[in-house]
């Protein structure tokens, strides 16, 4: 351990020691403090799981061909699923890398310190990455790409993740048509995104932040050749592993791995995606007939029928991704906390995953922190109790339950039929919920302003990245417009403290609010699944959907 | 003849006029704006207003059809091109010619790079089924058409009904299961390469088998029907009386006659297969016309659905027009004027 280190780390060292943390909590914190992953790792007597992969004997050569998705990845900066960053992956990479165990590990930096009121970021930045142009990687090149997404006008989902800390909202003294001052939100400051030296950058946050690390790896955050002006393509400059070749929207991508890149060239001479529609049909065909050697996804339905394949392998990762039944409490219906609370009674959450996920799934608590996330500090389980539920409804004046519009999307299919599995579960304490199914584009327009509807959000390294995105008041992606000052109170106390045994100690008493008047049912966290031919090697399925062509083999029949 | 030509071009402009501007009408009624879906769930309101204001999806609909039809008769730019909005929209073409479709929001390409492979992709689909499904439907359709009610007949019927009545999702999964999963002889996607160990023809052996499965039975009953007609007429009746055989009898004097309605029924199936494969090309993953525009309706890109649309109603002229001239051939009463 070097001076530099954060001095907070020997502590984290003695709490493990003492059993007091577990390795998974001593990995994420040391690591968040710029103790860099392999260290970390070895200091807690674990392998580090990144040169595990690159240790094994890994065959060389050959072609890789996924089956996924591929639209229009014109501006990186923008995109906006798992699938269109993963063609864009391949070929440009992050600063830092958050892998399976939910540990966030520097990529193109070689580390990065925080300070200890955690508002100030420096980021040192690896020497040795080339382009593919063969020109070196410099702090230019970042800070040109952090600027970028922090411009409103630029798009990117990045510019949300930077509100609070490195973005500001500002009043533009004009009005608008209702004569309401107009906001608008910029960087901070000029000094927000500073370049000490040519390999470093400084972070200068205006309130402190602990996740900056997970942000860089948010998967439109790519780095991109400042020339290329935030257009993608086949002729695309990048610093990654591979060069695509050829693009066509709606059929595939194709790769050639590069001979000189920095980390090492990949295993596999190239490697493609092969676009199979929306039809979950024709990615089992295609497995069947050996036209794609794996799928970005596979759900349980289609695995199920795929379990007779003799050359198909089954992966499987635990994510924080899920889905929530949320509930507006300003509408009439919700008003009452104990009609939340009698929803929640209401759910037998084991049937339900069974019936919607086959069993790939773990049951949720209702306050969206999981069981996998550092800060997780475990309650009482609730069973599906209809009698306490109906009293409860009682109280609350609804006795005679209640009807209402609930509105979810059609695709992918496990949210509907999560929808109708609780909807029918509520039917028995009076709540008639008239399921609405609106197409995917036009449920993202009424995703916040429905009063009653469900929403599934994606894998979060962090529990408290999730709950100020989404439950703090006034946040931008507060669906529920929940609004609670003691929540706030607490979830800001909970993102300013490292201790992992205090922290969780805050964040009980967050879970605690969530149960009690929280606005949201929570029936499960989904178990994240695909196929790969057995000739596939190397593969760990990442929770977020990230394919990582580079960490993978093909042996030769 | 010249008249007529004349004609059914002006009839052609005047369809395609109305159909682009009802489709623009229609599409403003669907909600969910553009710029929100291209920026995803997670952006801010006022990230989603710069790129409404880019793309300049907030003005009135008259004055977006207005531009939209001189952007595709080549009078004014594509606006979207204007390096000045940061879209870093590109056309090879140029930004100004006649049948530039516009830029496409859901694919982020020029409509012309994207459209007319996916169309030539579906053509060959469609020409293949079509080029099996002509013969086996009047083979068919006369067998049974000859003696109503008889044993061939009811046999036929009984095929042609039953397979007409398979939904092409639901054979379409059965000839995977039969020829891909239990007796692996055949690709189960058509993704038109041939690097994943499949020849291309092979690919599509089974989405035109669906096709052909599902379409040719209801042609040949039409012409099932026409042909019982033509046998009851009385000049049937003669040939037969005065002693032709039953060969030159179909040949020489029903086959033709009984030709002219199911011609018409015929060519409409050109204009099914070009824009009805959607649920075919889904279920083999094929990269065709069908599924782009399916695409393109449940993003809102209005580009991609206008340029569909006028291409549609071109070939659905066109095939009419086909219709005409082939009546005039095949009953010499019949003029065009």
């Amino acid at each position: 351990m070097d001076k530099t280190s954060h001095p907070y780390i020997p502590t984290l060292l003695d709490q493990l020691n003492e059993g007091e943390i577990s390795r998974r909590d001593f990995l994420r914190k040391s690591t968040l403090l710029g103790l860099s992953a392999g260290a970390a790792y070895a200091m807690a007597g674990i392998i580090d799981p990144a040169t595990q992969a690159r240790a094994g004997d890994l065959p060389k050569g050959g072609n890789l061909r996924i089956g996924m998705r591929c639209m229009e990845i014109k501006d990186p900066h923008l995109a906006d699923f798992a699938e269109k960053s993963n063609v864009i992956r391949q070929v440009c990479e992050y600063l830092t890398f958050t892998d399976r165990n939910n540990i966030t590990h520097p990529y193109l930096l070689e580390k990065w310190d925080v300070s200890d009121d955690l508002k100030t970021w420096t980021l040192h930045i690896r020497k040795d990455v080339k382009w593919r142009d063969g020109r070196a990687l410099n702090a230019d090149d970042v800070i040109w790409n952090l600027k970028r997404v922090s411009d409103p006008k630029v798009g990117s989902s990045v510019f949300g993740l930077f509100t609070g800390y490195l973005v500001e909202e500002y009043d533009t003294g004009e009005k608008d048509d209702k004569g309401n001052p107009k906001k608008s939100s910029r960087l901070w400051s000029d000094k927000a995104i500073e370049k000490v030296d040519d390999s470093t950058v400084r972070l200068n946050l205006f309130s402190p932040q602990i996740a900056v690390a997970e942000h860089l790896f948010h998967y439109p955050m790519f780095i991109l050749d400042p020339k290329d002006n935030g257009a993608f393509g086949p002729s695309a400059n990048g610093t990654g592993p591979f060069e695509m070749v050829e693009y066509t929207v709606g059929k595939g991508a194709k790769y050639k791995a590069r001979t000189d890149y920095w980390g090492g060239a990949a295993h596999l001479d190239t490697f493609e995606f092969v676009d199979l529609g929306d039809n979950p049909g024709a990615g089992i065909a295609a497995m069947a007939s050996k036209q794609v050697d794996g799928l970005s996804e596979a759900d349980a339905v289609q695995i199920n029928s795929m379990k007779a394949f003799p050359h198909v392998a089954v992966h499987k990762v635990e994510t924080t991704q899920t889905i929530v039944m949320r509930m507006h409490p300003d509408v009439e219906q919700f008003k009452d906390k104990r009609v939340r609370q009698a929803m929640r009674h209401a759910l037998d959450r084991d049937k339900i995953i069974q019936t919607v996920l086959l069993g790939a799934g773990t049951p949720a608590e209702d306050h969206h922190v999981a069981p996998s996330h550092p800060e997780y500090a475990a309650l009482p389980k609730w069973p599906r109790d209809v009698e306490k539920a109906k009293k409860l409804m009682a109280d609350a004046g609804h006795a005679d339950g209640f009807e209402l519009d609930l509105v979810t999307r059609p695709d992918p299919i496990w949210e509907l039929n999560t929808t109708q599995a609780m909807a029918e579960q509520l039917k028995d304490i009076g709540i008639k919920a008239n399921i609405k199914s609106l197409p995917s584009a036009q449920y993202w327009e009424v995703w916040t302003s429905a009063p009653f509807s469900l929403t599934a959000w994606g894998h979060r390294p962090l529990a408290i990245m999730t709950l100020g995105l989404a439950y703090r008041s006034n946040a931008a992606w507060n669906e529920s417009h929940f609004s609670n000052a003691e929540f706030d109170k607490l979830l800001t106390q909970a993102e300013g403290i490292l201790d992992p045994k205090e922290r969780s100690k805050v964040m009980e008493k967050i879970e605690l609010i969530m149960q009690d008047e929280g606005p949201i049912v929570q029936p499960f966290w989904r178990i994240f699944s695909t196929v790969m031919d057995k000739k596939v090697q190397g593969f760990e399925l990442h929770p977020s959907q990230y394919i990582f062509a580079k960490d993978y083999a093909v042996a030769s029949a | 003849m010249a008249i007529f030509v004349a004609k059914r071009l002006a009839m052609m402009m005047l369809t395609m006029v109305a159909a682009s501007f009802l489709v623009f009408a229609v599409c403003e009624f669907t909600p969910g704006s553009v710029a929100r879906k291209s920026l995803g769930p997670f952006a801010t309101q006022e990230q989603v207003d710069f790129l409404t204001k880019k793309l300049k999806a907030d003005d009135p609909l008259l004055v977006r059809y207005g531009r939209w039809a001189g952007v595709l008769l080549g009078i004014i730019p594509d606006p979207l091109q204007d390096p000045s909005t940061g879209l870093n929209f590109k056309d090879p073409r140029g930004a100004q010619y006649f049948g530039n479709f516009g830029y496409s929001t859901l694919n982020k390409l020029p409509v012309n790079d994207v459209i007319w492979s996916r169309l030539g992709n579906t053509a060959i689909l469609a020409g293949l089924a079509f080029l099996l499904i002509v013969p086996l439907s009047i083979v068919f359709g006369i067998l049974s058409g000859l003696k109503e009610g008889g044993v061939l007949d009811r046999l036929l019927s009984v095929i042609c009904i039953t397979f007409t009545s398979i939904p092409e999702f639901a054979s379409g999964v059965f000839l995977v299961t039969l020829f891909v999963i239990l007796w692996p002889v055949l690709p189960g996607t058509s993704p038109l390469d041939s690097e994943g160990g499949w020849s291309v023809p092979s690919q599509l052996v089974l989405p035109v088998a669906v096709l052909v499965i599902y379409d040719f039975g209801y042609v040949a009953r039409m012409i099932r029907v026409s042909m019982i007609g033509v046998m009851e007429k009385p000049y049937i009746r003669t040939a037969v009386l005065k002693g032709m055989s039953t060969r030159q009898v179909v040949i020489g004097h029903a086959l033709r006659n009984a030709m002219i309605a199911p011609f018409t029924v015929l060519l409409l199936q050109i204009n099914f297969l070009i824009s009805g494969v959607v649920v075919t090309e889904l279920v083999f993953a094929y990269p065709g016309f069908g599924r782009l525009l399916l695409d393109a309706s449940l993003f809102g890109d209005i580009a991609t659905i206008e340029a569909a649309t006028l291409i549609t109603v071109a070939i659905a002229v066109t095939t009419q027009f086909v219709g005409d001239l082939g009546y005039m051939l095949l009953d010499p009463r019949i003029r065009l004027r």
